[in-house]
């Protein structure tokens, strides 16, 4: 197969094919734009929790919060073996913004693989990669986050930085090559760290947390679409009874919010606090997760409220509480998943 | 609003050509250079009406990269019509038109009517499909053709509404069994007898106005 092995600045010839107009159009209007604190422009979805004024007692609270951070990732490898029950509640209560690259750039382990093999990034920008995945990587710079100053330029930093970190994942695992949900989330990772650390991170969610999402034929989501399923009617009944009436199957809705871990339908205050604890408990967080918000919004009844809930009430607050309000634990998960496997194995021996 | 009956459409074809597009232009009459990609699937909905009878469709747009092929696949057997698109500046998309065509075919029912649409026609001087090679194409495979501009919306409402009509006629012929909603056919409460209980029937239609 055609390869192609250019790297670092490719993004002139990705536009060459693309909206290169528009972009071009829509760079020069961008500078007069104003950004709220986490980079989105104002005039699109800006979310009311931006225009907080800390008081004095909230700056304290952060300081406070910033020395316990710094004091454990100063003694990482002691919390992470012995106290590690003190990193999820601290999780849980937001990681201070100052420290959250940082903070999940341990989290996830990737400073233990980047460490590993320090020269592996840059050695991976030289390699080269099947053209047609080029290709399909090049058409979605411009579709992620285009409302975020850092990626709205088509030649600016944000689209060629997330151009390089999907570039070296489909050179690392060309078994699983480039998957459109991919560039959401490493996009995430870029708004808060370098490209390098950034895609650390992409290969730490692919092995550790979201292993198979991206590959074979999507079956890992579709079996976490049934768990989901099959705890919804264990701890909501009526919001499961409703959907299951109306026919609305999880892969409906769940998709989207799985495969890029909710980057993409919450407050963006609400995203940064939902990663900050998925990254430290994986898996059984986004089901809670996503029990709270059927819990609350699945009496909305239409498909398109379930998909657009309103984001107003999602603030950061109401949805932690929501979370803690159910106690899901890894065991219960385990065996979930073996009945859902079993489930699909089923179904795959009557196809044949 | 009630109506006479519920299509359910389905959008599909490679990565970029502008299915979401398509739809937002459809529903909402408004184009959006700049937006999130589709992972998963999407949902539009509007209500038209062909021989004063207002039908509603319901349309699934979905996410074209191939990984998601096995998710597009389960939206086929529920759709009566589908619309199937390239992009005329990209000759690879109307190459694999075969493929997504054999997808459709093997997992629809066999009376889904299907709307091939050639999309940026409006970027004429980057043109690599000619308009005569998708009409071939259509007339080869028994599909409607036309090209379509979702940015000036050209052909846009015409393209979701000849597929109703085409739809629309089979049903009157007795070629589609509106009573096995499998189908992508819903007789709504404006025919229905039982108007009360069909209304409550299925998930996405919500009673008030706007997308589903």
């Amino acid at each position: 197969m055609e390869t192609s092995n250019d790297h670092y600045y490719p993004i002139s010839q990705c536009l060459s094919h693309s909206e290169s107009n528009v972009s071009n159009s829509f760079q020069l209007s961008n500078n007069n734009r104003s950004c709220n604190k986490y980079g989105f422009f104002l005039d699109n979805d800006c979310d009311d929790q931006d225009h907080d004024t800390p008081s004095v007692q909230d700056l304290k609270a952060i300081r406070i919060k910033e020395r316990k951070w710094l004091q454990m990732l100063n003694n990482w490898r002691y919390y992470i073996n012995f106290k590690w029950d003190k990193i999820r509640d601290r999780c849980r209560k937001g990681i201070p913004h100052s420290l959250r690259s940082q903070a999940w750039f341990h989290l996830c382990g990737a400073h233990l693989q980047r460490n590993r093999f320090p020269n592996l990034y840059g050695e991976l920008l030289k390699k080269g990669i099947p053209s047609d995945v080029r290709d399909d990587i090049c058409k979605d710079l411009h579709r992620q986050f285009p409302n975020h100053e850092m990626f709205a330029d088509p030649s600016g930093v944000g689209q060629t930085d997330l151009y390089n970190v999907l570039k070296a994942f489909a050179a690392y695992r060309p078994n699983i090559g480039y998957c459109q949900a991919q560039a959401p989330i490493a996009a995430v990772f870029l708004m808060h760290m370098p490209a390098e650390r950034a895609f650390w991170c992409l290969v730490a969610l692919s092995k550790y947390y979201i292993s198979g999402y991206f590959m074979h034929n999507l079956e890992d989501i579709r079996i976490h679409g049934q768990m989901l399923f099959a705890f919804l009617k264990k701890f909501t009944p009526s919001a499961y009874s409703l959907l299951n009436r109306q026919n609305i199957e999880p892969e409906i809705y769940m998709i989207e919010w799985f495969m890029c871990i909710y980057s993409r339908n919450l407050p963006w205050p609400s995203v940064l606090r939902v990663w900050d604890m998925f990254l430290c408990e994986g898996m059984p967080l986004t089901t809670l997760f996503t029990l709270f918000t059927r819990f609350y919004y699945i009496d909305s009844k239409t498909c398109q409220k379930l998909r657009n809930i309103s984001k107003s009430s999602l603030t950061e607050d109401s949805l932690i509480r929501g979370i803690k309000r159910f106690e899901l634990r890894d065991i219960d998960l385990l065996k979930e998943h073996g009945i859902q496997m079993k489930k699909l194995q089923k179904s795959k021996k009557q196809l044949k | 609003m009630s109506y006479a009956y519920l299509f359910k459409y389905i959008i599909i074809g490679d990565t970029g050509v502008g299915k979401s597009c398509l739809l937002l232009q459809f529903t909402d009459k408004r184009f959006q250079p700049i937006h999130d990609l589709t992972i998963g699937v999407e949902f539009g909905a509007r209500m038209i009406t062909i021989q004063n009878k207002q039908i509603k469709l319901q349309i699934w747009d979905t996410a074209g990269q191939e990984t998601f092929r096995s998710i597009t696949r389960s939206y086929y057997r529920g759709a009566a019509g589908a619309l199937l698109v390239y992009d005329i500046t990209r000759r690879e998309t109307f190459n694999h038109l075969t493929t997504w065509l054999e997808d459709a075919r093997q997992h629809s029912n066999s009376s889904m009517v299907i709307m091939l649409i050639g999309n940026k026609c409006d970027l004429e001087s980057r043109r690599e499909v000619r308009r005569e090679e998708g009409e071939a194409f259509a007339r080869e495979h028994g599909l409607i053709f036309m090209e379509t501009s979702a940015k000036t919306a050209a052909n846009v409402e015409e393209a979701f509404i000849n597929t109703a009509q085409e739809i629309y006629d089979k049903i009157q012929e007795g070629v589609f069994d509106i009573n096995n909603e499998a189908n992508g056919i819903k007789i709504g409460p404006q025919l229905s007898p039982s108007s009360q209980k069909s209304s409550s029937g299925n998930p996405a239609l919500g009673t008030g106005g706007g997308c589903c």
